[in-house]
């Protein structure tokens, strides 16, 4: 049965699973095409939390030294702050403008006062989220993110551009993160929606692509115009450069300097009042407070809820069986020779070698007897003489071997089984190939 | 509800993205679900009016495939669609016609037939299990399943031993023939009975020529004789513990259920009254030979269900039963093993009284594991333990033959396949030599 199994069974399994491979090579190089591109991309986009990220000083890639140095060609004033209290600070006397490349380092605490610069600066804003917005209070909510920089005019979306800086620097890589006014207020937008400018009392312009500040970029297209073009002109540029997640401001040392700063006298009272009202915010409706809710849509956790109830559906219908499970009256089975393996266990644990050794010696001489024709209750002197004469061995021997002491260990009493079970061979098996 | 309910959910959960009120959206459409397996379930076809029946085969050879077949008829007004799982154990080897997933319709008044092939595993009785129904709705959203609707038709597949020793039996019967007499024209049948008186034909033994007849007639007559008929022969299986044990790869009660049936219709076709007792702490089967036609095939269908029982043989009750059944002298056939500890103990203190009546014979199954273990050479000491405690089983099996001997019976010892040709010759010869 084997051998006509054996050319078969090969065969039988071979050809599905080179249909198999058939469907899954393909399949696997288009997962590992795209999960390489993924993470090529996720590695190429400049992270703003890295240490040297449109950084005055930093020569690397994603710094911006190159910009500062043609800021200076300019004759700007620039100024690196790496505190945002002091950054603050340094906006003082007049009016400034104030880089921000990397807002969602600076704490939320202090991002209200970033917008109450002195009149007449600029706040310049790169790539800033939905919670920097909201916690500016700007009117402004992030709109379509493209997946990678593309280059426009100033008026691509046919809207003429308010701002003249950037008509003025032409085409540049500005549109990666779009932006909208929020409700119904409708922003005025360069590049697509891809830069936007808040006409309040500090000027704000949030740009959603860093590409024109950075040292790779800059030379492409009008990137560099546009940069010292928001950057640039008559006021001192103070660029806050955060090597990381700021720090939660300390409330004695900053609480008055908004307030004393630019002299609208409610600073004070109103950075109070922010205090109350985030508190009141996080003990009324805290179970909806959780910042995990705003991450996704609406309908995202709607179609987790109703998985859940489909996953449920699922559990209900397997959960009810098809009958019951039909019970098998197994037989009763005892293996062969069970009590006398058992025997001999009990027989090896107990280390019962005499015994054993006279059962054997017993056994041997019943078969021994009826082949030399002797009588059982032959002396041993006679009977190891017979089996001798017959054998051809020494008789002292053989009657040691089928009369003498009882083994003390195991290998004695293995040898014992040995020479008796030759012995009887000897004896016994001429007999038996006898053709008789 | 089905899997359908659950896809149907969840498909309808990739709309949620363009509804204006998510949670809302996911409220409808549950509902909309719910409501559509509710009504589906309404108009899915009662249970209570379904009728199961089954029709087929009652009895198997082991071996062979017997075909039962289920019907079910649909009484209602509605049109069933229903999943049937018709459930046997398992070593009833049923290999539905239809499988359990597939979903069946069933026109209002009409049945459906589901057979299932059995090839069944082991002998004895092969129940069928708990018939379960599900009832589909039009939509297939919902079922309608309950425990016990419609009841499940009981239905019992005996499955009879193989009765390998069937191959004998023209063997023995041509044997049984010459003993008879019929078949040879020389020389005058062995059994001891007066048949008939008949003419003188050259080639008859002249011993048999009957002077005092031939001197009443003008011709030579010779006597013919026949083995004597009208015997009683009775078969005694022990379905205690020593019967579980497992000689080969069936257990004792197998071989010695295989020999006994040989036995029986060998004996039936001499012309022999059989009885056959199965017991063991109680009476586990009886058949009485009365009706001699189907003798073979009522025994048969008696023994089928016998199974080992892991209990001591309570030999007074068979030797009582024997005695109070039997007031004429029989041949009783004792299927057992010769083992020191059930014979002893049991069967010798009540033996004088049943050898006093009649002729016992004791057909057991001798362990091939013993002979192994005695007659290898031994290679490790676990071996010499376990040769000393075979040569010690062995002994104990001599001394209790030479015991049983004693009283007047015959021993037959042979291995498992041997056990039934062994067992009719003893039989033959014995009804040859006139000792029944």
């Amino acid at each position: 049965m084997t051998a006509t199994l054996a050319p078969t069974r090969p065969e039988a399994p071979a050809r599905p699973r080179r249909r198999r491979h058939r469907l899954l090579i393909p399949l696997g190089l288009a997962v590992l095409l795209i999960v390489a591109t993924l993470v090529f991309h996720a590695v190429d986009q400049p992270d703003p939390a890295d240490r040297g990220f449109l950084s005055p000083v930093a020569t690397g890639d994603d710094g911006g030294s190159r910009l500062a140095e043609a800021l200076r060609g300019q004759g700007v004033a620039v100024r690196r702050e790496t505190d945002t209290l002091r950054a603050l600070l340094a906006t003082e006397p007049g009016p400034a403008t104030l880089f921000v490349p990397a807002p969602e380092l600076v704490h939320p605490d202090t991002l209200e006062a970033l917008t109450a610069l002195p009149p007449g600066s600029r706040l310049v804003l790169v790539d800033p989220s939905r919670r920097v917005l909201a916690g500016m209070g700007l009117p402004v909510v992030p709109g379509e993110r493209r997946w990678a920089t593309r280059v426009t005019s100033p008026d691509a979306d046919g809207r003429p551009c308010p701002l003249a800086e950037a008509a003025h620097a032409g085409r540049a890589a500005a549109d990666h993160q779009r932006y909208l006014g929020r409700s119904g207020w409708t922003a005025p937008t360069c590049y697509a929606g891809g830069l936007v400018r808040v006409p309040w009392s500090t000027e704000v312009v949030v740009i959603g692509a860093s590409d024109p500040f950075r040292n790779d970029r800059i030379d492409e297209w009008g990137n560099l115009a546009l940069a010292t073009g928001l950057l640039g002109g008559s006021r001192p540029l103070v660029w806050l450069d955060l090597p990381g997640p700021a720090p939660a401001p300390t409330g004695p040392s900053w609480s008055p300097v908004p307030g004393g700063g630019h002299g609208t006298g409610d600073g004070f009272g109103e950075g109070s009042g922010d205090e109350e009202r985030s508190d009141d915010g996080a003990s009324g409706d805290s179970p909806w407070d959780n910042p995990l809710w705003d991450a996704f849509p609406a309908w995202f956790w709607a179609l987790l809820v109703q998985l859940a109830l489909a996953g449920l559906l699922v559990v209900l219908w397997r959960a009810r069986r098809f009958g019951p499970p039909v019970p098998e009256p197994l037989p009763v089975t005892v293996r062969s020779a069970e009590t006398v393996l058992g025997r001999a266990r009990l027989y090896r644990r107990a280390g019962a070698r005499g015994p054993v050794a006279e059962t054997l010696r017993a056994a041997a001489l019943a078969r021994l007897l009826p082949r030399l024709n002797l009588p059982p209750d032959t002396p041993p002197a006679e009977v190891a003489a017979r089996v001798a004469g017959q054998t051809g061995r020494d008789p002292e021997q053989v009657a040691e071997l089928l009369h003498g002491a009882e083994p003390t260990t195991d290998q004695e009493l293995l040898a014992l089984a040995r020479d008796l079970d030759a012995l009887t061979r000897t004896v016994v098996h001429p007999i038996e190939g006898d053709p008789r | 509800m089905t899997w359908r309910a659950a896809l149907l959910l969840g498909a309808g959960a990739a709309t949620l993205p363009v509804w204006p009120a998510p949670f809302l959206g996911v409220a409808v459409m549950a509902g909309l679900v719910l409501l559509l397996v509710a009504l589906d379930w309404a108009l899915a076809a009662p249970l209570h009016a379904l009728t199961a029946t089954r029709t087929g085969d009652r009895t198997v050879r082991l071996g062979g495939t017997a075909t039962v077949t289920l019907h079910l008829a649909n009484a209602s007004g509605r049109t069933l669609r229903a999943q049937v799982r018709d459930a046997w154990v398992p070593s009833a080897g049923a290999r539905p016609d239809v499988p359990p997933g597939r979903v069946l319709t069933v026109e209002p008044g009409a049945a459906a037939t589901l057979p299932v092939r059995l090839t069944p595993t082991r002998r004895g009785d092969r129940p069928a299990g708990v018939l379960a129904v599900r009832s589909l709705g039009p939509l297939r959203l919902a079922f309608r399943q309950r425990a016990g609707r419609p009841a499940t038709p009981p239905w019992t597949l005996r499955v009879l031993p193989r009765f390998d020793s069937r191959r004998h039996l023209p063997e023995k019967l041509a044997r049984l023939r010459i003993i008879d007499g019929v078949q040879v024209t020389r020389g005058r049948g062995q059994g001891t009975e007066f048949d008939t008186l008949r003419e003188y034909v050259v080639g008859d033994d002249v011993r048999s020529i009957d002077w005092r007849a031939s001197a009443r007639r003008a011709d030579v007559l010779v006597r013919t004789w026949r083995p004597e008929r009208d015997r009683r022969l009775v078969c005694v299986l022990d379905t205690g513990r020593t019967s579980a044990v497992r000689v080969g790869d069936e257990p004792r009660l197998d071989t010695a259920i295989d020999a006994a049936l040989l036995l029986t219709a060998l004996a039936a076709r001499a012309g022999d009254r059989v009885d056959l007792f199965a017991a063991d702490a109680t009476l586990r089967a009886t058949v009485t030979g009365s009706g001699r036609p189907a003798l073979l095939a009522r025994l048969v269908d008696a023994v089928a269900p016998l199974q080992p029982a892991l209990v001591e043989t309570d030999f007074e009750l068979i030797a009582g039963e024997v005695l109070r059944r039997e007031r004429q002298r029989s041949l009783v056939v004792l299927f057992t093993a010769l083992e020191a500890g059930a014979l002893g103990e049991g069967l010798l203190p009540v033996l004088p009284r049943l050898a006093a009546r009649h002729r016992v014979v004791i057909a057991a199954t001798h362990d091939p594991v013993l002979t192994g273990l005695t007659a290898a050479p031994p290679t490790g000491p676990d071996d010499a333990y376990a040769a000393a405690a075979a040569w010690r089983a062995l002994a104990e099996r001599d001394r209790v033959r030479a015991a049983l001997s004693r009283h007047g019976v015959t021993v037959v010892d042979a291995p498992a396949d041997r056990l039934a040709p062994t067992v009719a010759d003893t039989y033959l010869r014995l009804k040859s030599l006139g000792q029944l």
